[in-house]
């Protein structure tokens, strides 16, 4: 006997379920997003920053210790995944007896990677400013930290705005590595709701498009940052 | 009041200044004159240790220093030199993220800890006095090179310097830019300002100068007020360098 042909209402009541199933991840989602995706964003690339410019600092500056400490922290960093940093620091320091929240461990091991890739962004930031400037800072009595605080770093901001940017978006979209430690963020809240409702090609492409949306809120504020940095810049 | 004794500074095995000795004194106008490549920038860099002499002794009022090669200058009493200097750049160095007078406030403010309100009175007092007033809320950017070099001899006024020093001031400028930057550093100079100033320009030379130095290879080959180095040197080097410049004009 052959099988029955689906009729056209059962179709319809096919595609009526997945968009029910997708309207109600919606919000699921948006809240993983918000709460979760977002915050490990924000304070692990806050972090990183600070990371980034002490990092570069020191691979500028003359003392031979904390030059070697920096080129060693960015060598191992670059060198090694981000995904089994995050293992290591996740699933491996528990065995030293170290036991450490989903966030916590996010938090280090995102703070790494950004502090490792962004230092470069920052040491040739700086490097790219005028001696000039220096000399100028100087001529009128700053000390090296002076002249660095007022004058150099506040022109290396600006032309280190659109490679951060790409750092800060590239981060947002590497927090999905956190769901592999247990870190319920958006990627693993779609994987979560595949598992009860066993439609994968439609959970991760809502997924996506959360990332797609909040990279691009985020490329719109790179846009507006820069236009506000712009009034002092000739070109 | 300057005192500069035997300086010597190399870069790497080239010899840049071979043994200078000057003396500047309080109110007085020095211009030093020379082909390029003399090491006249060089040592006015000396002044404000912004090169750092290998031998010989410079004296700026109460801080008298040594240099050995390779020895290291108090970070303090670099630092306590440079407040006492002021130096406008060939290529301005204005800060082009603050405006005009954040360029003028700058020094007062973070060097000198005065409040915001009294730099800013003084930074408007002093762009007032270089001919720009009105263009205290302006960027670098939106200046021409003459007023930028105008805020950047008030920017060095600013922080009350015992001598300012000026390299190549006018060697950026458009031709027709030139007169009003000559103009604001004669002002200083009949206000007695103590100046050091390297330059081209012979004319402005002979006219503000108390007296000349005329560098060549590392050292001074002729010294003396205008009319003696200028006029009565009986230097062939010397002749030779000024010959070529009035053959220019």
């Amino acid at each position: 006997m052959l099988p029955p042909c689906r009729s056209k209402k059962d179709v319809r009541t096919m595609d009526d379920r997945k968009i029910q199933i997708f309207l109600d991840s919606l919000l699921p989602l948006f809240k993983a997003g918000v709460a979760f995706t977002i915050p490990l964003a924000l304070v692990s690339f806050a972090l990183g920053l600070v990371l980034a410019i002490i990092t570069a600092l020191a691979r500028l500056s003359s003392w031979r210790i904390p030059k070697l400490i920096a080129r060693f922290y960015v060598w191992v960093i670059r060198g090694t995944p981000l995904l089994v940093q995050l293992f290591i620091i996740f699933y491996g320091l528990p065995a030293a007896g170290i036991v450490l929240d989903p966030f916590i461990a996010a938090v280090i091991g995102f703070t790494l990677s950004v502090g490792a890739y962004s230092s470069e962004i920052v040491r040739a930031a700086i490097l790219s400013i005028h001696k000039g400037q220096w000399e100028a800072a100087f001529s009128v009595g700053m000390s090296r930290g002076q002249a660095l605080r007022r004058v150099i770093l506040p022109q290396a901001a600006r032309v280190s705005v659109p490679p951060l940017s790409n750092s800060f978006i590239s981060l947002v979209k590497d927090t999905s590595l956190a769901a592999s430690i247990t870190y319920v963020e958006i990627f693993r809240k779609a994987q979560q709701i595949t598992a009860t409702t066993y439609e994968p090609l439609l959970l991760y492409c809502e997924a996506a498009l959360f990332y797609l949306l909040f990279c691009s809120v985020l490329s719109a504020l790179q846009n507006v940052l820069e236009k506000r940095l712009d009034r002092y810049s000739a070109s | 009041m300057i005192e500069i004794r035997d300086l010597h500074k190399s870069f790497g095995p080239l010899q840049v200044l071979k043994g200078v000795d000057l003396t500047v004194e309080h109110g007085q106008v020095m211009v030093i004159i020379g082909p390029s490549g003399s090491g006249k920038t060089t040592l006015l860099r000396c002044f404000n240790l912004l090169e750092t002499p290998d031998k010989g002794s410079l004296a700026l009022n109460n801080i008298k220093l040594d240099f050995t090669p390779g020895g290291k200058i108090p970070q303090r009493t670099v630092l306590s030199l440079r407040q006492q200097t002021g130096m406008v750049f060939q290529s301005y160095n204005l800060f082009p993220h603050m405006t005009a007078l954040g360029n003028v406030m700058e020094g007062q403010v973070t060097v000198q800890k005065r409040s915001r309100e009294e730099a800013r009175t003084k930074a408007l007092a002093l762009l007032d006095k270089v001919g720009l007033g009105d263009k205290a809320d302006t960027y670098p950017h939106q200046l021409s090179g003459g007023q930028q070099q105008r805020v950047a001899i008030a920017r060095a006024m600013a922080v009350e310097p015992e001598v300012l020093l000026f390299d190549e001031p006018t060697s950026a400028l458009d031709p027709e830019l030139v007169g009003e930057v000559l103009k604001v550093i004669k002002q200083l100079a009949r206000e007695g300002m103590t100046m050091v100033i390297v330059t081209h320009e012979m004319k402005f030379a002979a006219d503000v100068a108390d007296r000349i130095i005329l560098m060549d290879n590392g050292v001074i080959l002729e010294q003396g007020t205008p009319q003696q180095v200028l006029e009565q040197t009986k230097n062939p080097r010397a002749l030779q360098f000024l010959n070529r410049l009035s053959g220019e004009d």
